[in-house]
């Protein structure tokens, strides 16, 4: 069963620019998807048409959930079906008490409350902010905001879970919590569409990227994109570092036909290499090593032509 | 990190342990009792109990004062126009241009006093009602004690966003200062924060669509129910009947002071 089910979803802006054109994709039950692109390439947009808050009158017959049609009519029977983590935490945490914020959902959906307060310790518990029911919103870190708005979401139970730049402007730890949280709901089964920028965090969380600019650009495994490496860094996309750094290594004559995604992918690709040469790893520098080197790294960076200083 | 307004319920003392419902119930009930009154000695009486409910809240009476001195400069204007202006012909005392002053003797100047306290009085119940509770457990006891749906929402909000916004245009104004501005008193300056401020506005109308999104996503069709659960144990019914006891004493004291009169 496909749990969203997009054919053909245009959507204008009330100044008439265009934000969505002739999307179209499907993303089965279970599954992980990344869905990447650049600035203003209407990936909230899109994700605010998920559960009806935005819509035209064509978007309602473009767009099925868990096999049913979006009524806008119905937005508050959606969070059943697909819950979505906003950007800015903020606009998401909103009363005066975490308890309250992450009971707000459940409560909306008529649970009595026994069930609202097992769900809302849980959905806590999930996100590593348990004990925190009474804590007031707007004094927690950055870090710990993003995670409670998740927990929010994840209280309602969605089928689907729709997060808009889980990962950004988080410091490091923050950032390699939110992941794990992500990983942990993938590892459930439960059906991801995660916007981000964030490369180096999808080959983790995301078994299939689609590139959306206006409309869809890409759409495949995780794999098969991020070796469309010109495409990527035309829309303004990046590869993930470990991929570029193995691209470098090739030059010094490092064999490696599938390049590794993540820290994983390198260990485990290092480990077959040295296998392969009797515990050791060989590279070369040849006359086309530095040629080689600058050809991969221009192939990642767009170039911003320097205007000389004029001095007098 | 404690916002301001929650800056003393942390205290303790019988007044943060008394059930915010009956709280809340019990002091309005003594400020719309002291309203009420006109009778300068009653007043007087008022503003000592009110006194004593602020020093048993144990919430600083310099904190306390600070307030009252804004609410105070806005009552300035009765001390001064009262007396000549209420009760009686008076005498002529002056002639400003067209303007006679004419002094309506002790009385009036006892009516203006009165008001005055009273008006200070009301304004010093509010610290022991809203400073001893945290915000947020005074908004569900007035969800609670069934103020309509609406008026918890905005205050709710109010109190969740008013930090967001301050927080906003406090960057802002590190920004600006940070860029050479500096707060001087001329056009430049007015215009500029004027402009700061109308961004401010625009930016939490942008927000406020945001969160409202967030709400809708989350299943919100109008109405918000949190869950709290308040006790009531025998002390808050003592507290309730001392205060409330307090406000129908003066009316009763009142009541009699017209039947002696007649």
């Amino acid at each position: 069963m496909s749990a969203i089910k997009i054919q053909d979803l245009s959507y204008k802006y009330h100044d008439g620019t265009t934000a969505l054109e002739n999307v179209s994709f499907e993303i089965e039950k279970g599954e992980s998807v990344a869905l990447i692109g650049p600035n203003g390439a209407g990936k909230s947009t899109l994700l605010l048409h998920l559960n009806g808050i935005l819509h035209s009158t064509t978007s309602r017959e473009s767009i099925r959930i868990l096999d049913e049609s979006v009524d806008p009519k119905k937005i508050h029977e959606m969070p059943k079906k697909i819950g979505i983590v906003f950007q800015n935490a903020d606009d998401m945490l909103f009363m005066p008490l975490l308890g309250d914020d992450v009971a707000f959902g459940p409560i909306n959906l008529g649970l009595d409350k026994e069930e609202v307060q097992r769900r809302v310790k849980d959905a806590l518990e999930m996100v590593g902010l348990a004990g925190y029911e009474h804590r007031v919103p707007h004094h927690l870190s950055g870090g710990e905001k993003r995670r409670a708005a998740l927990a929010t979401v994840l209280s309602m139970e969605p089928e689907i879970l729709a997060m808009d730049e889980p990962t950004a402007n988080l410091d490091p730890k923050s950032r390699r919590e939110l992941i794990e949280i992500l990983r942990r709901l993938k590892e459930k089964g439960k059906t991801l569409l995660i916007i981000t920028h964030d490369v180096n965090a999808i080959p983790e969380l995301a078994d299939r990227v689609i590139v959306l600019d206006k409309t869809v650009i890409a759409d495949g495994p995780t794999r098969d994109i991020f070796s469309e490496t010109e495409m990527l860094v035309r829309i303004g996309l990046d590869v993930p570092v470990i991929t570029q750094l193995f691209e470098i290594l090739r030059c010094f004559d490092y064999p490696c036909d599938v390049l590794p995604l993540s820290i994983e992918g390198a260990v485990t690709n290092l480990t077959e290499t040295m296998r392969g040469g009797n515990g050791h790893v060989h590279l070369h520098i040849h006359e086309h090593t530095h040629s080689g080197i600058s050809f991969a790294r221009s192939k990642y960076h767009v170039h911003i032509e320097k205007h000389e200083l004029v001095t007098e | 990190m404690i916002s301001e307004i929650d800056i003393y319920a942390g205290l303790s003392s019988p007044i943060h342990r008394w059930d915010p419902r009956l709280k809340v119930i019990s002091i309005l009930a003594l400020i719309f009792s002291i309203m009420l009154l006109y009778d300068l000695k009653l007043v007087i009486l008022s503003m000592l109990f009110a006194i004593i409910l602020v020093y048993i809240s144990r919430i600083p009476f310099s904190f306390v004062a600070g307030r009252l001195k804004w609410v105070f400069l806005f009552l300035m204007p009765f001390l001064i126009i009262l007396p000549f202006t209420v009760i009686g012909e008076g005498v002529e005392i002056a002639q400003i241009g067209s303007i006679t002053l004419n002094f309506r003797g002790i009385e009036s100047v006892g009516y203006a006093v009165m008001i005055v306290i009273k008006a200070l009085t009301s304004v010093m119940l509010i610290f022991p009602m809203i400073g001893t509770s945290r915000m947020d457990i005074t908004i569900k006891a007035l969800e609670d004690l069934r103020l309509p749906n609406k008026l918890v929402q905005m205050l709710a909000f109010t109190y969740r966003y008013i930090f967001v916004l301050s927080n906003e245009f406090m960057l802002m104004e590190r920004s600006l200062t940070s860029r050479g501005f500096k707060r001087e008193s001329n056009l430049y300056t007015i215009t500029t924060l004027s402009k700061a401020i109308a961004t401010l506005f625009v930016m939490s109308y942008e927000q406020a669509e945001r969160v409202f999104y967030a709400m809708r996503s989350k299943g919100y069709t109008g109405k918000i129910t949190t869950m709290h659960e308040f006790t009531l144990r025998p002390q808050d019914w003592l507290y309730t009947v001392v205060v409330c006891g307090f406000a129908i004493f003066v009316q009763v004291a009142v009541w009699y002071g017209t039947l002696e009169g007649t």
